[in-house]
């Protein structure tokens, strides 16, 4: 091993090695990935991009430990997470990964700090203080006791981008950020989400918005669940 | 609120999801309030009806009845069935020998027909009233209430007897019991102003129920080993039956209040169904952002409790304050609802309520919380 791949390896956050997803359906199975080889680094951004079907959201699932390849290896930091007990992959969820959904997925009944703070909810400790400087550092400083239905969308997506962040996670997953964003309004979650890759959170952006592309260090392209590169 | 939160962050999350479907949690609230009403005021009044019954029937259950039977054609007991009598009731009551005839009373220019009673003890028999009924009776007219309305008597005043001159040394107090003896419509006479030597009837009053059956036992064997001499009576059998009656009403009222809460089970169980449902997105956040399934079954669990512990809460106070209202409003004595004992009713609703709506979650709570997060994400 190069000093290179060695230092390579040792920032590699997220690591798919061979990755097959089948679903069974009615009778016959479908491929929904196929040998899919896919690393994301340290303060790396890359985008995966595709026509729908193409199975990029199964890619995000099985990167995020919600789901499981039915062969191949998924690496969190070095470690195969193959062996772990569905309890064990929530924790690793809780700990190294931060989700941030379309349709942003806030909690209607919590304001924005809860709603920040809620992966902490049943840990010791209170993160209120950390989810204020979140919310914060996103622009909702005034924003801090709104529940979401007195949020525009651009607001709700940066709460949640603070929601993902509360627990300095590892890999931010973003399963089209912008989807429901106008231009203006994803520019400023694309910068956000520069910025939080630049403190050393490497960053998977699932989209096909062209607008995403442009912020990106790297774009992997998946046809009918295969990565075609480039 | 922080404080809380943190503490207990199940509840917190909880009481924000039952305020947001407000009316849907009130709903399902109130059949549980209804469920524990019905068996807090069932459990009460059943238990009230039953305990002022007993109370009432307990000193007729006490009490042995010893007459001449009548295949030995006598009138009276003779001085040895007495003495057998009291052997038998030694250590276990009193005995109380007592002569009964009828007779005309006539006083204050009015005249009625009355028992006529004849005994030394009356307080033994029929209490201490407002405690001018002597222990010992030597002289003078005991009047039943009844007899001094109708002949205005007071204390002091004068009664005649079947043509004897009397004074009135004591009024009997109203008897409110169910008893085998009439002392309303009766006087009460020393047994010596009795023309006839031999008691017509002896009563034993037992100091329990168990000494009454051992007491009339023992009066059966010891005079009616031979010949039927006396004939011995004795409510206990009757009494037993009241409240093995009493029992079997509790029972049933138990039951059908019983059938409500099981509504009441199934209408959680069904708002718990629609809201896990509703909220399948956001249950499947949850547990992408590493919250554990245990972790999201506890706050579903939460949330169904809290209807519970809110609608048992509220169906033990109004039941308790019902049965509390009927029982001023009505004959049931408010003693015989306010018993120590009677905490258990209201409480075991309570209990039962909360559970009742904690078994109405499992289901929905549990399939919630284990659902594959991708799936519940998915929609």
């Amino acid at each position: 091993m190069t000093p290179n791949q060695k230092r390579e390896a040792e920032s590699t956050q997220l690591r798919l090695e061979g990755v097959t997803k089948r679903y069974e359906s009615g009778g016959g199975s479908v491929t929904a990935l196929e040998d899919v080889d896919f690393a994301v680094q340290r303060g790396e951004v890359v985008a995966v991009v595709g026509p729908s079907g193409s199975g990029k959201s199964t890619m995000l699932n099985v990167l995020g430990l919600l789901d499981e390849p039915t062969s191949g290896s998924v690496e969190l930091r070095g470690r195969p997470v193959a062996g772990l007990s569905p309890s064990e992959r929530t924790d690793a969820r809780r700990e190294s990964i931060g989700f941030v959904f379309q349709d942003f997925h806030l909690l209607p009944t919590l304001t924005a700090v809860e709603n920040v703070r809620l992966p902490t909810a049943f840990l010791p400790g209170d993160a209120t203080g950390r989810a204020r400087d979140l919310l914060e550092r996103v622009g909702l400083g005034d924003r801090l006791s709104h529940t979401p239905d007195e949020l525009s969308g651009g607001q709700k997506q940066r709460v949640a981008l603070a929601r993902a962040l509360v627990n300095e996670p590892a890999v931010l997953l973003a399963d089209e950020p912008t989807g429901n964003l106008d231009r203006g309004t994803g520019t400023r979650i694309l910068d956000e989400i520069r910025g939080i890759s630049d403190g050393g959170v490497g960053v998977v952006a699932v989209t096909h918005d062209d607008l995403v592309t442009e912020y990106t260090d790297r774009t992997v392209r998946l046809v009918d669940g295969v990565v075609g590169g480039a | 609120m922080r404080s809380t939160d943190e503490r207990f962050p199940a509840l917190t999350l909880a009481v924000r999801n039952l305020s947001r479907q407000r009316v849907r949690a009130g709903l399902a609230a109130l059949g549980i309030v209804i469920g524990v009403f019905a068996v807090v005021t069932l459990g009460l009044l059943g238990n009230a009806l039953s305990l002022a019954a007993t109370e009432e029937l307990g000193g007729l259950g006490n009490q042995v009845i010893v007459s001449p039977a009548e295949e030995s054609g006598a009138e009276t007991l003779e001085t040895r069935d007495l003495a057998a009598i009291q052997r038998s009731a030694d250590g276990r009551g009193t005995v109380v020998p007592l002569k009964v005839t009828g007779g005309t009373v006539t006083a204050n220019g009015g005249r009625t027909v009355a028992q006529v009673y004849g005994t030394d003890r009356p307080q033994a028999l029929f209490g201490e009233g407002d405690g001018s009924v002597p222990a010992y009776h030597r002289q003078g007219a005991i009047v039943g209430a009844e007899v001094a309305a109708e002949l205005s008597l007071r204390r002091g005043s004068t009664v005649r007897v079947e043509g004897n001159e009397y004074r009135v040394v004591a009024l009997l107090p109203e008897i409110e019991s169910i008893s085998p003896l009439q002392p309303d419509s009766a006087v009460v006479l020393p047994s010596e102003e009795f023309a006839a030597p031999g008691f017509s009837q002896v009563v034993v009053r037992a100091d329990s129920a168990a000494d009454a059956r051992a007491v009339a036992d023992e009066v059966e064997s010891r005079l009616n080993g031979r010949q039927q001499r006396v004939s011995v009576f004795s409510l206990r059998s009757v009494v037993d039956q009241i409240s093995e009656f009493f029992g079997l009403l509790n029972g049933f009222l138990l039951a059908i209040a019983g059938v409500s809460l099981v509504v009441a089970c199934v209408s959680i169980f069904n708002v718990m169904l629609m809201t896990v449902s509703e909220r399948r997105g956001e249950i499947g956040v949850l547990r992408a952002v590493g919250i554990h399934r245990s972790q999201v079954l506890r706050v579903l669990l939460v949330e169904a409790s809290l209807l519970g512990v809110v609608g048992g809460a509220v169906g033990a106070l109004l039941g308790t304050a019902a049965v509390v209202v009927t029982a001023t409003q009505t004959d049931l004595p408010l003693w015989a609802v306010l018993q120590p004992g009677n905490v258990v009713v209201p409480l075991g609703a309570f209990a039962f309520g909360v559970l009742v709506a904690l078994v109405g979650g499992l289901y929905p709570a549990y399939r919630a919380a284990w659902e594959p997060p991708v799936e519940a994400l998915r929609g």
